[in-house]
């Protein structure tokens, strides 16, 4: 068989199979709208969300009861300012403000939002709030307190150290920084944008090609084991390594649209909610973006080869997921892990270990950290993966019982 | 002269602890129809499968006459398998095509045999449809379409009228015998007796993984002292068929355990017991 033929024959595979794949709207739905989509609505209109909600509770008049001997007048009226409407009371006898005593059933039922007590105590004063975590309303009350609480603490310290006679800046801040506290950092706009961009895209990469391979790799090969369309193609003058490769093709290119249009999604999003000063276009050499696309590529070959051997080692689609699903986590947690390894002088053999390797890397390039001892080692042992993970799928590929039913 | 195009010497096949084929010989002719008659179970497909080169056998040899194996003349086959093997997301033709692509054959070569035989079966009008909606019979006619469209000279046909009206089986069946009358070689697979009464030149009755008779049916009239080849059949499988089991016995011990564990048992008042109380 001429190589021509071949790669005639493991083009064919591949597009037929992009093909098929396409034409069922619920994938298009799965491998490109929800990656485009998930991002932006999670950093965006979730945001939104938060944000209108938190609007709603600033608008709230929220009802209080002060409980103080001696309420500070300025105290009282910044309380008012604050949308916080209260009765003055009395405060009770207790052996500590914030035991609620007869005071807790008027919390707990919401007929007020919060109490509040205050007490002078010779030279400072003592205080509770007492609220109920599980209300928003009472929630706010205290965050609302505690905020004007804070504001007339800092009023009254600067008040007793002007008539303590001392000037009140050089008192609380003896120490003080020079000029723009941002100049200090030395690093480039460019290697900060890859430094933030090295803690998540990895992540989402990895997760992201694992799972975008699932769907494809099952339907591929325990689908068309299910469907009876299998055995028609292994009559067809093609070997079965043509076979795998043409699947292993169509389901890298899927994955690869999938996994780039997420992180397309993901960019749009840091760059709508951040200004562009912070998250700019990571700095990176020519070498660090081939090494990025290698260290890619040979994840995605070692995933996806290993995807599809689990799925055409399944008898059914059905086991196929249910044994592709689970075996996330080996890709998960590693990768979760990854993330919190710090990687000044980071040891040589973290770059060896499965997974870890090309997630490290990517972080390590992402920087345009380029060290050559790690980059040897995540290298070979990538391609012995890679390796060992298309040569576990070639024997499955190649086992006679991927036809079954005898007759 | 009679040329032999496929030859099987002491062919057999296991799965596991199952006997799927005892050895078997058979030489298949050039431009004959031969029939692969047996019960379900019986081997048939196994045979198919190993005279296309998708089973390797256990012992013995496919070879072709030139002593070269299976694998080597695929381009020359065209395959029905039982289950069609259509994409439901693909028309037709284009399930055609791929099949043809992979042949190595030219689109427009592919299409000028495919409207031929699609006259024949009646498919013209559906060629450009998605086989989704396709009833079986419809399906069965596209697998034999595609097994055609790249011109191979040998057949290997499936239970290929299964689920055929009677006019399309009976189409099916001409075109067979046309293919065979312009020096095409068929094998055809069928549990019909009567089909392969009318379609094949040879029949080849496989019972429990046996090769049990081999031969003309005037030839096996005369061999077993019968009137019908349907006595012939009975005459030459008496013993009990084997059940379809081997998909089972594959199953790991620890998944019919833990089945197990989840099947109820028949009552026993169903089963005509006294129930307890």
């Amino acid at each position: 068989m001429s190589s021509k033929g071949k790669s005639a024959r493991v083009r064919a595979i591949a597009k037929k199979e992009i093909v098929e794949f396409s034409r069922d709207w619920r994938t298009i739905l799965a491998i490109i709208v929800i990656p485009l989509l998930m991002f932006p609505l999670l950093f965006i209109i979730f945001p939104l969300l938060l944000e209108s909600e938190a609007a709603e509770l600033d608008a709230m008049e929220l009802n209080a009861v002060i409980q103080s001997n001696s309420l500070p007048v300025n105290l009282a009226e910044n309380l008012s300012m604050n949308g916080i409407d209260f009765v003055v009371e009395p405060l009770p006898e207790v052996e500590q403000l914030s035991i609620a005593g007869d005071d807790l059933e008027r919390v707990r039922n919401n007929s007020i939002d919060g109490i509040v007590r205050i007490e002078r105590v010779e030279d400072h004063w003592k205080y509770a709030i007492l609220h109920l975590s599980t209300s928003e309303r009472s929630n706010e009350l205290r965050n609302r307190v505690l905020a004007v609480l804070n504001e007339w603490e800092v009023h009254e310290v600067e008040t007793l150290i002007e008539e303590g006679g001392l000037e009140v800046n050089s008192t609380l801040n003896p120490l003080r920084w020079d000029g723009d506290i941002a100049q200090g950092d030395v690093a480039t706009s460019g290697e900060q944008a890859g430094m933030v961009l090295s803690l998540f895209i990895p992540l989402v990469l990895a997760i992201w090609t694992y799972s975008s391979a699932i769907q494809p790799s099952i339907d591929m090969t325990a689908g068309e084991r299910e469907r009876g369309t299998l055995e028609a193609l292994l009559c067809l003058p093609c070997t079965r390594m043509e076979l795998l490769f043409g699947k292993w093709l169509a389901v890298a290119a899927i994955t690869g649209v999938g996994v780039l249009l997420q992180i397309c999604g993901l960019l749009f999003a840091i760059g709508y909610l951040a200004s562009s000063s912070v998250i700019g276009l990571p700095q990176l050499s020519i070498l660090s973006i081939g090494l990025i696309v290698i260290s890619i590529m040979l994840f995605a070959v070692m995933v996806v080869a290993f995807e599809l051997a689990l799925a055409m080692r399944s008898h059914s689609v059905k086991e196929a997921g249910s044994i592709l699903a689970p075996a996330l986590m080996l890709i998960l947690f590693p990768a979760l892990f990854t993330q919190v390894i710090n990687l000044d002088g980071i040891e040589g053999f973290w770059f060896a270990i499965p997974v870890v390797n090309v997630l490290l890397a990517l972080r390590e390039l992402l920087m345009n950290r380029i060290i050559t001892e790690h980059v040897i080692i995540w290298f070979v042992s990538s391609m012995v993966y890679a390796g060992l993970a298309a040569y576990y799928a070639s024997k499955q590929f190649n086992r006679e019982d991927i036809v079954t039913s005898l007759s | 002269m009679v040329k032999t195009l496929l030859s099987l010497k002491g062919v057999s096949k296991k799965f596991g602890d199952i006997q799927a084929l005892k050895p078997i010989d058979l030489d298949i002719n050039s431009g004959e129809i031969v029939g692969l008659v047996g019960s379900n179970g019986a081997g048939k497909t196994t045979l198919l499968r190993l005279m296309a080169g998708v089973y390797n056998p256990t012992a013995g040899s496919v070879q072709l006459s030139n002593g070269q194996p299976v694998s080597s003349m695929r381009h020359e086959l065209g395959v029905v398998p039982e289950s069609t093997g259509l994409y439901s997301r693909l028309t037709a033709w284009e399930n055609i095509r791929y099949h043809s692509r992979m042949h190595g054959v030219l689109d427009a070569t592919s299409w000028a045999r495919t409207e031929k035989f699609a006259d024949h079966l009646d498919m013209k009008d559906h060629l450009g449809r998605h086989t989704k909606g396709f009833s079986r019979g419809m399906k069965q006619k596209t697998a034999l379409l595609r097994a055609l469209a790249h011109g191979p000279s040998i057949l290997l046909l499936d239970e290929p009228t299964a689920g055929l009206d009677i006019t399309s089986a009976r189409t099916v069946r001409a075109l067979v015998r046309q293919l065979r009358d312009e020096g095409g070689t068929v094998i055809y697979s069928t549990h019909h007796l009567s089909e392969a009464e009318q379609v094949c030149d040879r029949i080849v009755i496989i019972h429990n993984g046996e090769l049990r008779a081999d031969g003309s049916p005037s030839k096996l009239l005369e061999s077993t002292t019968t009137h019908s080849l349907e006595d012939a059949y009975v005459s030459l499988t008496q013993d009990q068929a084997r059940t379809r089991k081997e998909d089972e016995d594959r199953e790991s011990t620890f998944s019919k355990w833990w089945r197990s564990l989840f099947t109820p048992r028949i009552p026993s008042s169903i089963l005509g017991g006294e129930e307890s109380e």
